[in-house]
C-alpha cells in the first residue's frame, strides 16, 4: 500500500514539475497562430448573421486551412483544418449571401461550416476529385442549396447538394471524356463548363441543365478547336449573376475571348500588349448589374476595364477603362443591392469606382507605412448613412507574404501569414559584434607580449563602456530585485541573456520565403527574406539546413539545388543559386572538417554534386538511401578525377517493405553517465555508440513494422523488433537519443501468450541497450578506452551486441513528430516530444513514465524507486493536460519540433512549426538551476535587513543588561 | 619558655581551629565576594571515610586498580548493544539524527583509542604493568568493536565506496575509432 501510494506520489510529483502553469502562458512561450497564405478566390468578407452588419473575413488558404479573421482586429475568430496535413493550394470555398454557414470542398470532401462558431454542420465524402463548388442562390424552396462538379475516373458528376443536410438532391453524370472544368449558375439553368477536345487542343462545351431535377436542356461547343491548351487557361467563370460568363485569353495573350453562357456566341477583345496575366472580377449576386472588370497585369503595371453586358442583346461593351499604373495592384469588387463597387488598391492610394462611370467615388492616399505591393485584395465598401462618403476597407495579400487590412489609407493590422508552411527550421546563436570567446582564441595563439598588450588595449577600450554601465547598475538591482515586475530599462533589440533563452529560430517555408524568430521577444519576426520564389504549384523542399555560429550565417541546400547562404542577423543573401531539374540534390550530409561544418549535397545519383569533393578527401564512411529505399554505406573516392561511390555496405529492404521513418542521433547529444545505477548499487552500462541509426520498415500489405536498429559503419543489425498488426497508413515516427529509442504507431494485434487478448490503439514502443544483460559488466569490450566495429572479434559470441530492454505503452491518441529535449550536459533528465495531431498539442512524456525497466506484474522495491525512479508499469499511458507544453493553445499542423539546449542546464528551447509556429522553453527536471518567479527577493532582502537592525538594536540593551544583572547579584 | 604556662589561646584561634558548624544555606542569601564554602565538604567527607578504615596493602590496591582497568576496558562495548539498537532504528537516510549518530559512533572509539594510555595510567603501577597491557588490548580490541558498528552503520547508509556504481565517475566512456556521416 505504502509502496504504490510512494509510486503514485513519485508520478505525480513528475507531472507536476512539468506541468505549465498559467502564469507562464505567454511568457516563457509564444504561438503563431496563422490561416495560411489567403488565395485570391476562396477569400471574402461575409457576414456570418443575417441581420447584423458586421462582417468576418473569411479565407481558405493555401495550406488547407479554413479560417474567419476579424477585419477590425486581425485576430483570428475561428479556424478548421480541412485538409489532413499541409496542402499545397487549391480547394474551394463559397458563402451564400444571408445564410450563416460557409461551405467548403477539397479533395473528395464537401463540408459546410457554421459561419459563426466554425463548428461543421455536415461532410459528405463522395468518389472523385471536386472540381468546382457552386452555391445556388435560387432555388425553388427557400433555403439554398450546393452545386459540386466532381471528376470520377473520367465521369463529369455534379451533384446538387442540400444545403442545409447536405444530402444530395439529384445528380448529374455524363460519360464522356471531357474534363470537367466549373460550374455556373444563372437564374434560369445551371451551366457545365468541360473542356472538349485532345490535350492541348481543347474547345470549351458548355452543357446547360435544369435547375430543378438536374436534366439536361442543351449543350454547345464554345470558341474553336485549340483555343485552350488546358484547364489553368480558362481565367473566369462567373456565377449567380445575372448573366454569368466564362472568359478565357488567347494563348499569346493578345485577345480576351468572353461568352455569357446561355448564349451562342463569344466576343473578343484586344488586351495591351506585353500582358502578363489577366484576372477577371464580377459581382457574385443575382440582383447586381452584370458589369465585369477585367484586370491585365503588364511587366511594368497594371491597368482595368470594365465591361457591361447587355442582358437583352447579349452584347458586351466595354464601358471605361482605368489607367495604366506602375505596380502590381489589385483589384476587388464589391457589391451592395444592384450597385457594383471596384476597389483599386495601387503603390500609393486606395480607390473605388462605381461600376457605371469612371468617376472615382472615393480616395484614400496610403501613408507611407502602408504602402505595400498587393498581390490580391478583397475590399468592403460601405456607403455612410445619407452622405456620398464611402468606408473602404481592403484586404490585402502583399508581396512580402503578409495579409494587411487597409482602411483609410492605414493599416489596420498585419497578419504574417507567409510564416506558415514551414517545411525546415533551424537554431542559430544571436551574432555579437565582438564574440569573446573569438578574441581569446586569437590572443591564445600570438606571443605573450603581443596577446598582453592586445589584452590591455582591449580592456582599455571597454573602459568607455563602463559609465553607462555604472549608470545601470541600480536599475538592474531594482529589476533584479522585484524580479522583473518593475521594468526600468528595457532592452530593445537582438541582445543575448544570460540563460541562453534568447535565440533566432531560423524557418524555411515552402514558398521559398526563409524568416528568422526571436525567442527571447515572443518569437517576433526579426527579418524575412524571399530567397527561392517558387511558381505556383511548386514547393520548396529543404534537403539541408545548416548554422554556423562562428559566422554568423546559415546554408541552406533545396532538392532542386537551390543554394543559398544568409545573414543570421540581418537575412542579408550572401549567395544564392536558384537551381534546376539538373542539379537535384537527393540528400546532404553535414561534414565536420578543421572544426568548422558544412553541407555535402547529394545528387540524384546519390553522389557528390558539381565538384564539391574535388580539393577535398573524404574518408569517412557516408550512409546513403538510394531510390528503391535501400539503405547503403559508400566511401566516395577521387580517382583520376572522377568521384566513384565504393559500396562498404547495404541493408536491403525485404519485398513490400517501405521506410517508414528514420531517426538519427541528435547532433548535440551529451552523456552525463556512462551507466545507470541500480537498486542495489550495481550499474548497467549504457551501449553508447554515436554510429547507430533506426530504421523503421513498414510492410503494408503484412501490417507488420520492422524497427531495425543498425551500426552505421559496418551495417550490422544491432537489433531489430517487428511489431504485428500495425497500420501502413497512419503516421509511424520514431527518435533515437543516448541509449533508447521509440517509435509510434497504430497497431492491432493478438496477444500471444495463450490468453487471446487483443491489443488495439496507438503504441509507443521504447527501447534501452545495455552493454550487458548483466550489471556490473561492461560487455566483450571491457574496459578498451576505445572501440572499433570493424575490429576482429576472437569468439562468435564476443560480438559486442547491444542488450535491448523493451516496454510498450498504449495512448489515446496518436503521436507524430517525435522528439527528445536537449540539454547542455545532459543531466536533466530527457523527455519524449511529440505532436498530438487531433489534439492540436505538444505533448512532453518524462522518460520516467516510458522507461522499458518499469517492474511489470510487481511493486517496485524502495531502493528501485530511490535509485532509478522506476514505478510499476501499467499498459496505458493517460495524456494528462499537465503535460500538454501547449497549455490550451490550439497548434495546427506541425510538421517538426526542433530542440536546442539553452546556457543552463536545467532548460531547453524548443519550436515546432508546420502551418503554426509555437515555441517554448521546457525544463524536463525542473528549473533547479534558475530561481523562480515565485521566489520574493523583496522579503528575502527584508528579512536580512529586519535582522541586522534588530542585532545592532538589542546588542547595546543585552549588554547592558548583562551588566545590571551582574551588579544585581551584589546588592 | 617552654615550660611557662601556655598562654590562653586567643579566641580567634580557637574558632579558626575549630569552625562552627556550617550552617545549612539559607536560600536568597548570597555568599560573599571571595567566599567558598565548598571546598570544606569533600575535605571533610574523605576526612570522615578515610579514617575509620584501615589502609589496604600495597597487593590489595594492585587487585582493585586491576579490577578498575577491567572495567574500563570493557566499558566501550557496554553501551554498544544500545548504540546499535538505536542505529538500527535510525533508518538509513540521511538525517539530522542518524548523521550525528554515526559522528558519536566515530568520535567516541577515536578519542577513546588515541587516550588509551591516559585512561589506563591511574592504574598503572611497577608491579601490573604486564596485567594493565592485556586490559589495553582488550580496551582497544572494545573500541575496534565500537568503530565496527560504526563502519557497518556508514555501510548500510550507502556511503562506503564499495560498489562499481561508486566509481563509475571515473570511468571512461569508450571512443569510437571510426565515424560515420548519415545523409539520409
Amino acid at each position: 500500500m505504502r509502496r504504490s501510494l510512494q509510486s503514485a506520489l513519485l508520478l505525480g510529483l513528475s507531472s507536476l514539475v512539468a506541468a505549465v502553469f498559467k502564469d507562464e502562458v505567454g511568457q516563457i512561450d509564444f504561438h503563431h497562430a496563422l490561416v495560411g497564405l489567403p488565395q485570391s478566390e476562396t477569400t471574402f468578407f461575409h457576414r456570418p448573421k443575417k441581420d447584423e452588419k458586421a462582417s468576418l473575413l473569411y479565407t481558405l488558404s493555401d495550406v488547407g486551412v479554413l479560417g474567419a479573421v476579424n477585419p477590425n482586429s486581425g485576430a483570428l475568430v475561428w479556424r478548421q483544418q480541412i485538409f489532413p496535413g499541409i496542402s499545397h493550394g487549391g480547394g474551394h470555398l463559397r458563402a451564400p449571401e444571408g445564410e450563416n454557414w460557409v461551405i467548403a470542398a477539397y479533395g473528395q470532401q464537401v463540408q459546410s461550416w457554421a459561419a459563426l462558431s466554425g463548428r461543421n454542420l455536415w461532410q459528405t465524402e463522395f468518389n472523385g476529385q471536386v472540381k468546382d463548388l457552386e452555391v445556388m442562390e435560387l432555388t425553388e424552396s427557400a433555403r439554398k442549396d450546393v452545386l459540386v462538379l466532381f471528376e470520377e475516373d473520367g465521369v463529369t458528376v455534379l451533384r446538387r447538394l442540400h444545403g442545409v443536410l447536405g444530402t444530395v438532391v439529384w445528380e448529374f453524370r455524363e460519360v464522356s471524356k471531357d474534363i470537367p472544368l466549373q460550374v455556373s449558375t444563372s437564374l434560369s439553368n445551371v451551366y457545365v463548363i468541360n473542356l472538349h477536345g485532345s490535350p492541348s487542343s481543347y474547345s470549351l462545351k458548355v452543357t446547360s441543365l435544369e435547375p430543378a431535377t438536374g436534366g439536361r436542356v442543351d449543350h454547345m461547343i464554345v470558341g474553336t478547336k485549340g483555343d485552350v491548351q488546358g484547364p489553368q487557361d480558362v481565367m473566369f467563370v462567373g456565377a449567380n449573376s445575372a448573366a454569368p460568363i466564362l472568359a478565357w485569353a488567347s494563348n499569346d495573350l493578345a485577345k480576351l475571348n468572353v461568352h455569357i453562357l446561355g448564349t451562342k456566341s463569344k466576343q473578343e477583345f484586344a488586351l495591351p500588349a506585353d500582358t502578363v496575366s489577366v484576372n477577371i472580377h464580377a459581382p457574385h449576386l443575382t440582383q447586381s448589374q452584370p458589369h465585369f472588370l477585367v484586370h491585365t497585369r503588364t511587366s511594368t503595371g497594371n491597368k482595368g476595364e470594365v465591361f457591361h453586358t447587355d442582358l437583352k442583346s447579349g452584347q458586351i461593351t466595354k464601358a471605361y477603362e482605368l489607367p495604366l499604373l506602375p505596380g502590381l495592384g489589385a483589384f476587388s469588387t464589391s457589391s451592395d443591392g444592384a450597385n457594383v463597387y471596384f476597389t483599386r488598391v495601387t503603390e500609393d492610394e486606395v480607390l473605388v469606382v462605381s461600376s457605371d462611370s469612371h468617376s472615382v467615388l472615393a480616395r484614400d492616399p496610403l501613408k507611407s507605412d502602408a504602402r505595400v505591393e498587393a498581390v490580391h485584395a478583397v475590399s468592403e465598401v460601405i456607403k455612410k448613412a445619407g452622405g456620398k462618403e464611402f468606408a473602404i476597407r481592403s484586404a490585402t495579400v502583399t508581396k512580402s507574404q503578409e495579409w494587411v487590412l487597409i482602411r483609410n489609407g492605414q493599416i489596420d493590422w498585419t497578419r504574417s501569414e507567409g510564416l506558415s508552411g514551414a517545411v525546415a527550421a533551424a537554431w542559430a546563436e544571436i551574432p555579437e559584434a565582438e564574440n569573446l570567446a573569438k578574441v581569446l582564441a586569437e590572443e591564445a595563439h600570438t606571443n605573450p607580449w603581443d596577446a598582453y598588450v592586445h589584452r590591455l588595449t582591449r580592456h582599455i577600450n571597454d573602459l568607455q563602456y563602463l559609465p553607462d554601465y555604472l549608470a545601470n547598475i541600480p536599475n538592474r538591482i531594482i529589476e533584479s530585485v522585484t524580479g522583473g515586475a518593475v521594468v526600468v530599462s528595457k532592452t530593445t533589440g537582438l541582445h543575448r541573456d544570460s540563460f541562453g533563452f534568447n535565440k533566432i529560430i531560423i524557418l524555411a517555408t515552402h514558398r521559398g520565403r526563409f524568416y528568422a524568430l526571436d525567442t527571447g521577444n515572443h518569437g517576433e519576426i526579426v527579418w524575412s527574406a524571399e530567397v527561392f520564389p517558387q511558381a505556383p504549384g511548386s514547393a520548396l523542399d529543404v534537403k539541408g539546413i545548416l548554422v554556423d555560429d562562428s559566422e554568423g550565417t546559415v546554408t541552406v541546400r533545396g532538392a532542386n539545388g537551390e543554394y543559398a547562404v544568409i545573414k543570421v542577423a540581418d537575412g542579408h543573401v550572401v549567395e544564392s543559386q536558384y537551381g534546376d531539374h539538373l542539379a537535384a540534390v537527393s540528400a546532404t550530409a553535414v561534414i565536420e572538417s578543421e572544426g568548422s561544418k558544412w553541407l555535402l549535397p547529394l545528387g540524384k545519383d546519390r553522389k557528390p554534386t558539381g565538384d564539391v569533393l574535388k580539393d577535398r578527401t573524404l574518408d569517412q564512411t557516408i550512409v546513403i538511401r538510394e531510390e528503391d529505399d535501400s539503405i547503403k554505406g559508400v566511401k566516395f573516392v577521387n580517382e583520376d578525377g572522377q568521384i566513384v561511390k565504393n559500396e562498404i555496405w547495404q541493408l536491403q529492404l525485404l519485398p513490400g517493405q517501405k521506410i517508414a521513418s528514420i531517426a538519427k542521433l541528435p547532433a548535440h547529444d551529451p552523456i552525463a553517465s556512462i551507466g545507470r545505477v541500480l537498486g542495489d548499487r550495481s550499474v548497467n552500462y549504457k551501449y553508447l555508440n554515436p554510429n547507430i541509426v533506426v530504421v523503421a520498415a513498414i510492410d503494408s500489405a503484412a501490417s507488420t513494422l520492422s524497427v531495425h536498429l543498425l551500426d552505421t559503419v559496418t551495417g550490422q543489425l544491432l537489433a531489430s523488433q517487428v511489431h504485428d498488426g500495425v497500420d501502413g497508413d497512419k503516421d509511424i515516427s520514431c527518435t533515437i537519443s543516448e541509449n533508447w529509442y521509440s517509435c509510434a504507431f497504430f497497431g492491432q494485434y493478438i496477444l500471444n501468450d495463450g490468453t487471446d487478448r487483443e491489443i488495439k490503439g496507438y503504441q509507443i514502443v521504447v527501447s534501452d541497450l545495455y552493454e550487458s544483460p548483466s550489471p556490473n559488466d561492461r560487455g566483450p569490450l571491457g574496459d578498451a578506452e576505445t572501440f572499433s566495429p570493424l575490429d576482429p572479434v576472437d569468439t562468435p559470441t564476443g560480438v559486442p551486441l547491444p542488450w535491448v530492454v523493451s516496454q510498450t505503452w498504449i495512448l489515446s491518441e496518436p503521436l507524430n513528430n517525435l522528439s527528445v529535449t536537449q540539454t547542455r550536459q545532459g543531466i536533466s533528465s530527457r523527455q519524449l516530444l511529440a505532436y498530438l495531431p487531433e489534439s492540436h498539442a505538444i505533448l512532453g512524456i518524462t522518460r520516467h513514465g516510458i522507461d522499458p525497466r518499469r517492474p511489470v506484474g510487481r511493486d517496485p522495491s524502495a531502493a528501485e524507486i530511490e535509485a532509478e525512479g522506476l514505478a510499476k508499469y501499467s499498459p496505458a499511458i493517460f495524456i494528462d493536460g499537465r503535460n500538454l507544453l501547449t497549455h490550451e493553445r490550439d497548434i495546427v499542423g506541425v510538421r517538426g519540433i526542433v530542440t536546442t539546449p539553452a546556457v543552463v542546464e536545467s532548460t531547453t528551447l524548443l519550436v515546432a512549426y508546420g502551418i503554426d509556429i509555437f515555441g517554448t522553453q521546457n525544463s524536463p527536471s525542473g528549473m533547479f538551476d534558475i530561481l523562480d518567479k515565485g521566489f520574493n527577493k523583496i522579503t528575502l532582502l527584508a528579512t536580512v535587513l529586519a535582522l541586522t537592525w534588530g542585532v545592532v538594536l538589542l546588542a547595546p540593551m543585552v549588554r547592558r543588561k548583562q551588566i545590571n544583572r551582574k551588579w544585581e547579584a551584589f546588592l | 619558655m617552654a615550660s611557662n604556662q601556655a598562654p590562653a589561646e586567643p579566641y580567634w584561634v580557637a574558632q579558626l581551629n575549630s569552625p562552627p558548624a556550617a550552617k545549612s544555606k539559607v536560600a536568597g542569601i548570597v555568599d560573599p565576594p571571595g567566599f567558598s564554602g565548598a571546598p570544606t565538604a569533600p575535605k571533610k567527607g574523605k576526612d570522615v571515610k578515610t579514617q575509620p578504615r584501615k589502609p589496604p596493602s600495597a597487593d590489595e590496591r594492585d587487585t582493585l586498580k586491576l579490577k578498575k582497568a577491567w572495567e574500563v576496558a570493557l566499558a566501550p562495548v557496554k553501551g554498544l548493544p544500545m548504540t546499535a539498537i538505536m542505529m538500527y532504528m535510525s533508518g538509513n537516510s540521511l538525517q539530522i539524527f542518524s548523521i550525528m549518530m554515526v559522528f558519536m559512533a566515530f568520535k567516541n572509539p577515536i578519542v577513546g583509542l588515541m587516550s588509551t594510555n591516559q585512561a589506563f595510567e591511574r592504574f598503572q603501577t611497577d608491579s601490573n604493568s604486564g596485567q594493565i597491557l592485556q586490559t589495553k588490548l582488550v580496551y582497544v580490541a572494545m573500541q575496534f568493536l565500537a568503530l565496527a558498528v560504526g563502519i557497518w552503520k556508514i555501510n548500510s547508509m550507502g556511503l562506503l565506496p564499495t560498489t562499481r556504481s561508486d566509481w563509475m565517475m571515473w570511468e571512461n566512456l569508450r571512443e569510437p575509432v571510426e565515424h560515420a556521416i548519415l545523409a539520409l
